[in-house]
């Protein structure tokens, strides 16, 4: 027997008489509805059976809609016939005082909802808010959880409701099929055909031609419109320039310029050009940075851009833009926060780890006669991150 | 008749005089939605948007997009006497000066973020089941394209404030756009108005970040709804659960009311997560300034991918002819989203191209039943996971006092070592749990009742697997199964192996028929030795009451 079936229908297959019975009847139990259908009858295990296939009868039938005149599939026909099966009996479908709790339940959720509502108009005038009042950090939580608790009350409630004391049904719908059989795919597409013929576009090359091209050439039209989104002119130069040049002073944030000596060994300042809102440009901040003149390695040919250990540098990542400003004085290596590239301060900036492919450009700076650091140039290359343009 | 009612039955019957829309509401209101937890991820996104909405119009009133210089004299005192953007003025005002402001502000960030969260588990999981095959391959596509929007109206979004986090995302923005061949100079340009970061990019990017992008969120998600309500929602087998119906509960009133409450539910999870926790506090930021930036700067964590990928990419960049190509910048922020988010989007023709499998599928997968394809899911989570990781690399040296290069070294490695592993892994796994499934159809649980045969042998008695939970297992009903002869490798909906798909069950109904896998989702190694399915060689499995026999 066992053979025949390869085991693949164990649950048609007569119980043991060997079987225990309880055990068995302890692990359907567990699993609620073990039963294979012949037992479906059962009078006890029906509540726990499946859908039986009676549940599956249709109410209502597709002639009686076909009656209405609706098509089937474009109306969906298979919407309005819906069978529905009772699922097992919930226990407040079974006692009236279990509905009566389940409801007041519901009811409770939906008041807490109101009492949310009372509570959060009450916080919002009579809370303490404003930022130097005592206590105002209670206010925005206090909003909050009262507007959770009005909200929360209403969802809760409703899905509640729906679960304990709305119809607990299992609802089947047909499915309607989407492909469209040929002879409507051929009309359709006839139609079509029928359609392009008479605007006579296949055979009337000019028209065809002209529209194409009318129609086509529309595209350009947004293009001119684009332009002042700009400005694009000069833009090459826009992003290879500063605003520092040979003799302007290097100030800080607030105006005033640096003089040697201001800075303490290993100290790192950030100085800006000293130009009407040199602050506020995002290509020429600058870092001067001090170690002692034995720990830096000048670059070749730039052994007089820096003045007795004070060396400058572009604080714009060449990567993405981002200012490398964490400094560790001991190492002398500059850390970009954004995408963590390191660059040797000591050592022209040179790239250590990280996406930056290219060292911080060098600001040459030599001190002037009143003892104030100046630039002695402008960048030898374009600040910041690559792009097409640019030449090295 | 009630007067409430009545009044129904008049407004009604005036509404389909004019529009004849009983019909039509019969239907709606009849339509059978199925019931699983899972389908309620899509849910959550839907709700989120319609939070995003309301909160968002609440802070347009009280938002000035606009990058002019004021000095702030708000009820913030540490930022008095501060120069900033009226942008960012105008959001500390609206976090300190409007009641209830802050709670508006964090509610729409929060919901932002769970928004694009509850997209990403969407996606997952229309992936896992196959709920993308035929005919659902468009809405799949919607689906990724709203993902995509999703990203950049979130950026958009918390680009406006102008502080300096966000700020320092403009600048790298800037100089990915830069990082364009021929075009990225223009490009960046046109975007800012001029040279970063000009005086336009803030009024842009709100235009972008509630008209354009917002209107085109809408309109795919109008587009995604009407086609699953036109070609009904998926569903999981189990019993009565055929290729050809929908089981669950009817639109009205259930599935409305729980709908309807869920929504509630969302906005009210999301009102706590704006109250309690604190998101994006720009008044600790302050105001972007070029020259500034904090240590551990971390954007949103749907852009983090994308931090990761930058932060991974070792530092190449071509200078030739004049020109510079900086693929340190382009590979990871242009090419790799770009080859992601098309292959994520045409991943359905992919399948379709692999497997030869051309029929329409109203039932879901279990994942393990489709190993290739989980696995191919679990490496694509295990590469995207590193990438995460990957640009949270600062704050994970700092707690884990680990040397970022280390971190930054490993992951370069691993991204393209653990994805395969995983692959591996997972196939393996969910060829492992189709085996433990079979065990369960074919021999039953373990009743814990031990029997001693005549030969003094002690053998465990099996039960039979309720019928239900069989059909949950298999797909079909258990009258459905096929038949099969000895040495023949089943395949079939009953053996997970599906996409073969030739039903001749007692009743020799054919379900549907599809041409044969080559191999793809099946475990070939496996098959090529031994029947993946090997119930025709192991006849002596027991049904329940007997014994299993050595």
């Amino acid at each position: 027997m066992t053979e025949s079936t390869g085991g693949q229908t164990p649950t048609n297959e007569p119980r043991g008489g060997m079987t225990s019975a309880e055990a068995a009847g302890s692990i359907r139990d567990r699993l609620r509805s073990p039963v294979d259908t012949s037992e479906a009858g059962n009078g006890d295990d029906s509540r726990g059976s499946d859908i039986t296939e009676a549940a599956f009868r249709q109410t209502d039938s597709r002639a009686e809609l076909a009656a209405h005149g609706r098509d089937e599939r474009q109306h969906d026909s298979a919407s309005g016939p819906v069978a529905h099966a009772i699922q097992e009996p919930r226990k407040q479908d079974l006692s009236e005082a279990e509905e009566r709790s389940a409801e007041r339940k519901v009811a409770a959720l939906f008041l807490l909802s109101f009492v949310g509502v009372i509570a959060f108009v009450i916080t919002y005038f009579a809370a303490p808010f404003n930022f130097t009042a005592r206590n105002n950090i209670y206010f925005t939580p206090l909003l909050a959880l009262f507007m959770a608790l009005a909200l929360g009350g209403i969802g809760a409630g409703a899905v509640k409701w729906a679960k304990t004391l709305m119809v607990d049904e299992e609802a089947v719908q047909d499915r309607h099929g989407f492909a469209s059989d040929q002879a409507e795919i051929d009309a359709t597409g006839q139609a079509i055909m029928q359609g392009l013929e008479q605007t006579g576009l296949p055979r009337r090359k000019l028209l065809r031609n002209t529209l194409l091209l009318g129609a086509g050439s529309l595209a350009i039209l947004p293009l001119p419109l684009l332009l002042d989104l700009g400005p694009y002119a000069h833009k090459e130069r826009a992003l290879a320039e500063t605003a520092w040049k040979k003799g302007i002073r290097l100030v800080r944030r607030n105006g005033t310029p640096v003089r040697l000596g201001d800075l303490a060994l290993g100290a790192l300042e950030t100085v800006y050009p000293d130009v009407p809102g040199g602050v506020r440009m995002a290509d020429s901040p600058t870092m001067l940075i001090r170690m002692r003149p034995e720990e830096l390695t000048p670059r070749k040919g730039r052994e007089d851009w820096s003045v007795q250990g004070h060396i400058a540098y572009s604080v714009i990542c060449t990567h993405l833009g981002c200012p490398v400003k964490l400094y560790e004085q001991q190492t002398h290596h500059l850390f970009c926060p954004c995408h963590q590239s390191t660059f040797d301060a000591s050592n022209g900036a040179k790239v250590l780890f990280g996406p930056a492919a290219r060292s911080l450009p060098q600001l040459p700076i030599y001190v002037d006669a009143d003892g104030y650091f100046v630039a002695g140039g402008p960048y030898p290359e374009p600040v910041g991150p690559s792009y097409w343009e640019r030449k090295s | 008749m009630t007067v409430l009612g009545k009044g129904a039955a008049g407004t009604g019957k005036w509404v389909d005089d004019r529009l004849g829309s009983s019909n039509f509401v019969r239907r709606s209101l009849n339509k059978v939605f199925p019931d699983h937890w899972s389908f309620m991820l899509g849910e959550i996104a839907l709700y989120s948007f319609i939070i995003l909405l309301l909160t968002g119009t609440y802070l347009t009133l009280f938002f000035d997009a606009s990058m002019k210089e004021v000095v702030y004299n708000g009820s913030y005192i540490p930022l008095k006497g501060v120069t900033m953007s009226e942008a960012y003025a105008s959001t500390l005002r609206m976090s300190f000066d409007v009641r209830g402001g802050l709670l508006m502000r964090q509610i729409h960030h929060w919901a932002a973020l769970l928004f694009l969260a509850s997209i990403v588990v969407h996606l997952m999981r229309v992936f896992f089941t196959g709920a993308y095959r035929k005919p659902r391959e468009l809405n799949w596509v919607i689906g990724t394209l709203l993902l995509i929007t999703g990203i950049l109206e979130g950026f958009a979004g918390y680009s406006l404030p102008d502080d300096l986090l966000s700020g320092t995302g403009l600048r790298i923005a800037s100089g990915i756009t830069q990082s364009i061949p021929v075009v990225g100079t223009w490009a960046s340009f046109l975007l800012f108005g001029g040279e970063f970061p000009g005086t336009a990019i803030i009024g842009r990017l709100y235009a972008v970040h509630i008209l354009l992008i917002p209107g085109v969120i809408l309109g795919l998600i109008t587009f995604h709804m009407m086609m699953i309500w036109y070609q009904k929602h998926t569903d999981f087998p189990g019993p009565g659960r055929t290729e050809d119906n929908v089981v669950g509960s009817r639109m009205y009133p259930v599935y409305a009311a729980k709908a309807g409450g869920f929504f509630f539910l969302v906005f009210a999870v999301l009102a706590l997560l704006g109250g309690l926790a604190q998101i994006n506090p720009i008044w600790l930021y302050g105001p972007y300034d070029p020259s500034q930036v904090s240590a551990g700067s971390q954007p949103d964590w749907y852009m983090g991918f994308l931090d990761g990928s930058t932060r991974l990419m070792p530092n190449i960049e071509i200078h030739a002819f004049s020109h510079t190509i900086p693929l340190n910048v382009m590979l990871p922020t242009v090419v790799l989203p770009g080859i992601l988010f098309t292959g994520l989007a045409l991943w359905p023709w992919i399948e379709q191209f692999l497997t030869k499998d051309r029929s329409y599928h109203n039932l879901l997968d279990r994942p393990r039943d489709k190993p290739v394809r989980t696995a191919l899911g679990a490496m694509s989570i295990s590469f995207y996971i590193l990438l995460i990781i990957g640009g949270g690399n600062d704050i994970i040296a700092s707690i884990f006092s680990i040397s970022v290069q280390t971190i930054t070294h490993t992951l370069r490695v691993a991204i393209f070592v653990v994805p395969p592993l995983v692959y591996l892994a997972t196939k393996r796994w969910c060829l492992g749990l189709q085996h433990s499934d079979e065990e369960l159809v074919h021999h039953g649980i373990e009743s814990g009742t031990i029997r001693r045969l005549p030969s003094g042998e002690f053998v465990e008695e099996t039960v039979g697997l309720p019928v239900a939970y069989q059909i949950t297992l298999t797909g079909v009903e258990p009258s459905e199964r096929p038949i099969l002869q000895s040495g023949q490798a089943p395949d079939g909906p009953g053996y997970g192996d599906e996409h073969v798909v030739a039903v001749n069950g007692s009743n020799g109904h054919v379900v549907e028929a599809a041409p044969r896998p080559r191999g793809f989702f099946r475990d070939r190694s496996v098959s090529r030795k031994e029947p993946l399915r090997p119930e025709a060689t192991v006849p002596q499995l027991e049904t329940s009451g007997k014994p299993r026999a050595k």
